[in-house]
């Protein structure tokens, strides 16, 4: 009777082994998602020398040579800080142009039912289907002709308008929910529909711009394909720009990849950084984007 | 005929009065609502000025032979059949969906047993929610140019750390061989993302009420079958929306190949995107690469609207 209430040893010890099994896949595919983030990080503080005999070592000394290289150019004279300051002012510039057109055209999708709103809201749809890169080639002569090539300026327009269509529909379904008793007040009070959106309802949508915000702001800071046609120029280059003038090559006939590591950690910090403050918002907003 | 004719005049007036009212209607609806055709003015100008116009433009294009520099000449559907006889095109399509496939499957399934077993509440979940997302923020420069290094077949991490554990024999120059690039990639794109259906399919696990769960414990199951009968139909609808997703945003790849690869050795790794970039822009066949965008173009939108049907996007204001 006693030996039937307590399981036998090694039942108990069979029953842990899924436990235990799956406990070691998760610390496998920690170690395997975080360990190349802090190799990377590691790597920018160590010496070339380091870097190719010891991968694995931490460094010896901590070597900010790197930094101090990238950030005021290498042999080759190239301001890294630029590239830097160029993807601030085109992440930052394109995020304000973005949300401001997005929102007016949201606002207008969620309140006003006017003859073709259907069909607006229908085309906007429809360029939510359109995979960009087919757009490079025209553009690129477009913008040559408009003058904006190598031109921040440019770049902004491009980049808010590759974000528009999704970003349009993010703020329709936000304003949908958006109190009228608000603006009808401010109406009331002799303000025009512009001066109600710009002095109430904007100041009052600070959470959901800054939601919209954080979903692209990762994406315009990363973007690539654009840029590399776009942004010959060395000074109006940007960061991923930086990133993919190095060449994979061999690794002993160069003498750079400190600096490499260097130009990426510099890169990524940001939106490390930016992730760490907003974790819950990011993993929330990007959530929201696909569940639907 | 007679009909018409034995119309009075009155009958004639009362007859256009609607459609004249109808008309003038229309006319104040719309300058009442003038200020909401402005609120939208900005959108609709950037989007056709930089979004459907260049989509006319690539199309039109395509039907042209165009060197950048002399004038462009109409050659009909010259580049289409020059496309099919392509063998670099049908590799570049053919890796495109492979790597679609192959980078959908990996993330979701990884994404998708993640998911479970944290939702299990296993001890640091919190800890593995951030940190498996962590890699979707970087971006994907950093990745492919880490990667790059890790894969190096000399000095890179990868061969380094399985000559160090006896397995000397597995390394290979991973970005070097024409049999390994395309899947050495598609690896990096799995690891990069899977953080991304992981939280995803996360929330939809957490959504599941507590009742149901709980009701099923009354009957006595056990984990399998909670997953294989509870939580896989209840999250079906969330499966499918983010493999979808994953394959639309696969099918673009562009920067991983480019910075890792440029495409190469050979075209073994070369994508469509990469396809059409070196076409236009390092041999200035701007027509051709146009057929390749209209391909791309067709490949994807289909894809992507099919999708947005599917789950009704319109209707829904999420």
């Amino acid at each position: 009777m006693i030996q039937t209430q307590q399981p036998p040893l090694w039942r108990s010890i069979l029953g842990r082994i899924p436990k235990i099994l799956i406990f070691g896949v998760l610390i496998f595919w920690f170690l395997v998602e975080l360990y190349p983030i802090v190799f990377m990080f590691v790597t920018s503080l160590k010496s070339d020398k380091e870097i190719l005999n010891a991968p694995f070592a931490f460094p010896a000394a901590i070597q900010y040579s790197n930094y101090v290289q990238v950030w005021i150019g290498d042999r080759a004279n190239q301001p890294y800080i630029s590239f830097f300051a160029n993807s601030v002012v085109v992440t930052l510039g394109t995020l304000i142009l973005l949300l401001f057109v997005a929102s007016l055209a949201g606002y207008a999708l969620a309140r006003g039912s006017f003859p073709g709103s259907k069909a607006v809201q229908q085309g906007f749809l429809l360029t939510l289907a359109v995979p960009v890169h087919v757009l490079l080639i025209p553009m690129y002569f477009f913008m040559g002709r408009l003058g904006l090539r190598n031109n921040l300026i440019g770049m902004m327009i491009v980049y808010a308008t590759l974000g528009l269509p999704f970003t349009i529909i993010l703020m329709r379904a936000y304003f949908l929910s958006f109190p009228r008793e608000l603006e009808e007040q401010a109406m009331i009070d002799g303000c025009s529909r512009l001066g109600t959106f710009v002095r109430i309802v904007l100041p009052v949508s600070r959470g959901a711009l800054a939601s919209v915000a954080i979903v692209n702001i990762t994406w315009v800071w990363s973007e690539l394909f654009f840029a590399l046609v776009l942004l010959n120029k060395q000074e109006v280059r940007t960061l991923p720009l930086a990133i993919s003038a190095y060449k994979p090559a061999a690794m002993a006939a160069e003498a750079v990849v400190g600096q490499q590591f260097a130009i990426m950690s510099l890169t990524t910090l940001p939106l490390i950084i930016f992730y760490f403050l907003f974790q819950r918002h990011i993993r929330k907003g990007m959530t929201a984007g696909a569940l639907r | 005929m007679a009909g018409r004719q034995t119309l009075t005049g009155s009958q004639v007036i009362n007859a256009a009065e609607p459609r004249n009212t109808r008309l003038s209607r229309l006319a104040r609806s719309i300058s009442k609502n003038l200020i909401w055709y402005l609120f939208l003015t900005p959108a609709v100008v950037l989007l056709l000025a930089f979004m459907a116009m260049p989509l006319v433009e690539s199309l039109q294009l395509s039907f042209f032979d165009w060197n950048g520099l002399l004038p462009p000449k109409y050659i009909g559907l010259e580049n289409f059949i020059e496309l099919l006889d392509d063998r670099f095109f049908w590799s570049a399509l053919s890796h495109t969906l492979i790597f679609a496939g192959v980078a959908t499957l990996g993330t979701v399934l990884i994404g998708f047993l993640l998911a479970v077993i944290i939702s299990r509440g296993t001890w640091g979940s919190s800890v593995y929610r951030v940190v498996f997302y962590l890699p979707v923020m970087l971006p994907m420069t950093v990745t492919g140019a880490l990667w790059a290094r890790i894969y190096e077949s000399n000095y890179g991490l990868l061969n380094t750390l399985l000559r160090t554990i006896g397995l000397g024999d597995l390394a290979s120059p991973w970005l070097g061989s024409v049999d390994l690039s395309l899947w050495a990639i598609i690896a990096v794109s799995i690891w990069q993302f899977s953080g991304f259906p992981m939280i995803v399919l996360l929330a939809a696990i957490e959504n599941i009420s507590q009742e149901i769960h709980e009701a099923a414990t009354l009957d006595g199951v056990n984990e399998w079958q909670r997953l294989r009968f509870l939580i896989v139909p209840l999250i079906r609808p969330v499966l499918f929306s983010i493999s979808m997703l994953q394959l639309i945003f696969s099918l673009k790849v562009f920067d991983l190949v480019w910075i890792m690869t440029k495409g190469g050795p050979g075209e073994s790794s070369t994508v469509l995107g990469t396809y059409l970039y070196k076409e236009a822009f390092e041999l200035h066949e701007y027509g051709y690469a146009s057929a390749v965008a209209v391909v791309m173009f067709v490949v994807i939108f289909i894809v992507t609207y099919a999708y947005q049907r599917m789950i009704k996007i319109e209707s829904s204001d999420y």
